[in-house]
């Protein structure tokens, strides 16, 4: 231990000595015109960073139905959210390159800048917004119960004392025990696994997001074994995951969603993955945000 | 007075020297602050000019998780943790006597329990734990008996049993074969020469062969229960709320990562050194090597 003490206190010296000779003489400051970006990268606009790389990082769900999944003809990312995201590419006049991220990950994914954008689902929340800033609400939703059937659970309320399934990393948990707390509630790691923990009976009910619970249900083999039931019992206002304090490329992002709400751009795609015609249909029941 | 005051020193020597573990936090704490302050403060930070951009707030424990019930996230971590040293003794004894029973059979002289042995442990260690995790949860359900899984799904805390028995089953693969091989290691003229002795075959093994070979069989065992800790933060992916399930309720929740990372390993780390350390004094005392 004795040795160790040495070599640490040495090295603190050394080191010490090194910081002391290079603090008098500070580097003088970069003036413009250098290639100075690995020096302060926060102060570079993600808007100019996209431009120049001539691509947009989006992180979308890979599946979440009709969000963001692999579409069987498509054999790529397909859905809503991508739809958003390829828009805004389009208006940056650049490309657009998809990452598939969780809801365990993504905020990480965001924070480390490893993608521009996060279309996946995310409800805009206070707590989350300390890490990462928020578009205004692209879309609206809450939370209800996916049960089978023949169920006799017809609202929150039946839950007591029953094991419903959930997803983890998401709000969906922690709402239902908020709205019952007497519910076991089980969380796996995706919603594919809390629908065949389902399916076997493992959880009575499973609960998250009612348009989540619609895209399920569609993509099963047999969409009429399932109900949804009950109110919202939670609000969920998704909102686009953009990198803290860079006001401009997040006021670029609102612009784009209510320009897109204006030119009905917005009820396009809408229609496309939630309209009358789809498997997926949800009335539409709510506006956007709209600056004058 | 002299030769007392040497008595002294040399018994506070012995005591030190005895309970020396108390001082191993110590070492840990002047390490972290070395980073700290000279890798950290002095060279990252003043020398090369690099600064983490992220405000830690660990106060974010204190808040509360589910506002009905008024359950903070510590008493979330406090239930982790215990889910968590639960799974993992349980999951020590079922697979140190499985594994017991196997490598038995493998030293058998019967050939069917040998290949059937061997078949498994093969099987087992050569195929991921995730993959027989959901093997033992999703999987087995269309192969029992429909009246044994209606009732199972009645129960609660089935997530638990399948996690005991999936690392149990996971770890047992590799215990027989250390075991196996601590028996091995023995000269096989021992067992001739206690036979000889007029031994039956439990006995010599009760006697002779048996108290060597644990003593070999120790330490990697101590790293089979040391895995064995770790590898139960995989139970999460069926919903079991242990350790690393805690965390990510807290990131989900609140998008702090690194706290909640932080802090998880510092509790895995400090659980690791416990099992460790417990199980080397045993061996220690218990099982002097001086002793043969």
């Amino acid at each position: 231990m004795k040795k160790l003490l040495v070599v640490a206190l040495a090295l603190v010296m050394v080191v010490a000595i090194f910081a002391c000779e290079k603090a008098p003489a500070p580097e003088p400051a970069p003036v413009g015109d250098g290639g100075d970006t690995i020096v302060a990268p926060v102060t570079i606009s993600t808007i100019e960073a996209i431009k120049e790389r001539g691509v947009l990082r989006a992180g979308v769900k890979d599946s979440v139905v009709p969000f963001g999944f692999v579409g069987e003809k498509e054999r790529e990312l397909v859905g809503f959210d991508v739809d958003i995201c390829r828009y805004i590419a389009k208006k940056l006049k650049v490309k657009v390159k998809f990452t598939a991220v969780t809801s365990a990950n993504r905020i990480q994914m965001l924070t480390d800048g490893q993608v521009d954008i996060l279309a996946a689902t995310m409800t805009h929340k206070i707590e989350r917004d300390e890490v990462i800033d928020f578009s205004i609400t692209y879309f609206m939703d809450g939370q209800k119960l996916l049960v089978p059937k023949d169920s006799e659970i017809a609202s929150i309320d039946d839950l007591a004392g029953l094991k419903v399934g959930s997803v983890k990393g998401s709000t969906s948990e922690k709402n239902v025990k908020e709205a019952q707390p007497d519910c076991e509630v089980i969380s796996f790691e995706g919603y594919p696994e809390a629908f065949l923990a389902l399916k076997q009976g493992k959880v009575v009910a499973m609960t998250t997001d009612s348009v989540i619970l619609v895209g399920l249900m569609g993509s099963d083999d047999n969409p009429e074994d399932w109900k949804i039931v009950g109110d919202f019992f939670s609000s969920e206002p998704y909102g686009l995951g953009l990198p803290n304090n860079d006001s401009e490329w997040r006021d670029f992002v609102n612009f784009t969603l209510m320009e897109m709400w204006r030119n009905g751009e917005w009820k396009k795609i809408y229609d496309k993955w939630l309209g009358e015609d789809t498997k997926y249909y949800m009335p539409l029941s709510w506006e956007i945000e709209l600056w004058p | 007075m002299i030769k007392k005051a040497r008595e002294l020193k040399v018994e506070a020597s012995i005591l030190i020297n005895r309970y020396r573990f108390i001082f191993y936090p110590l070492y840990f704490l002047a390490i972290a602050l070395f980073i700290y302050f000279v890798v950290y403060k002095i060279l990252l930070v003043n020398v090369l000019n690099i600064e983490f951009n992220y405000k830690l707030n660990y106060a974010i424990f204190f808040t509360n998780y589910i506002e009905a019930t008024r359950q903070s996230y510590v008493d979330l971590y406090v239930l982790g943790v215990i889910t968590t040293i639960k799974i993992s003794i349980i999951s020590l004894v079922v697979a140190m006597s499985l594994g017991t029973v196997l490598a038995i059979f493998r030293l058998s002289n019967v050939k069917v329990l040998d290949i059937f042995a061997k078949s498994y442990i093969e099987f087992i260690r050569n195929t991921p734990l995730l993959i027989q995790i959901f093997f033992w949860y999703f999987g087995t359900d269309p192969l029992l008996p429909k009246v044994f899984t209606t009732w199972l799904k009645a129960q609660s805390n089935v997530e638990f049993a399948y996690g005991v028995i999936a690392l149990s089953i996971y770890t047992s693969a590799f215990i027989a074969e250390e075991i196996r091989a601590g028996i091995q290691s023995i000269p096989k003229e021992q067992m001739e020469a206690s036979r000889a002795q007029g031994f039956s075959f439990l006995q010599a093994m009760r006697l002779v062969i048996l108290p060597q070979a644990i003593r070999i069989v120790i330490p990697p065992l101590i790293s089979q229960s040391l895995n064995l800790t770790k590898y139960s933060s995989l139970v999460m992916s069926i919903g079991v709320v242990e350790l690393m399930a805690s965390s990510r309720f807290l990131f989900g929740g609140t998008a702090r990562i690194f706290e909640a990372l932080s802090v998880t390993t510092i509790i895995y780390l400090s659980l690791s050194l416990a099992i460790s350390f417990a199980l080397n004094q045993y061996n220690k005392y218990f099982l002097s090597y001086t002793r043969y």
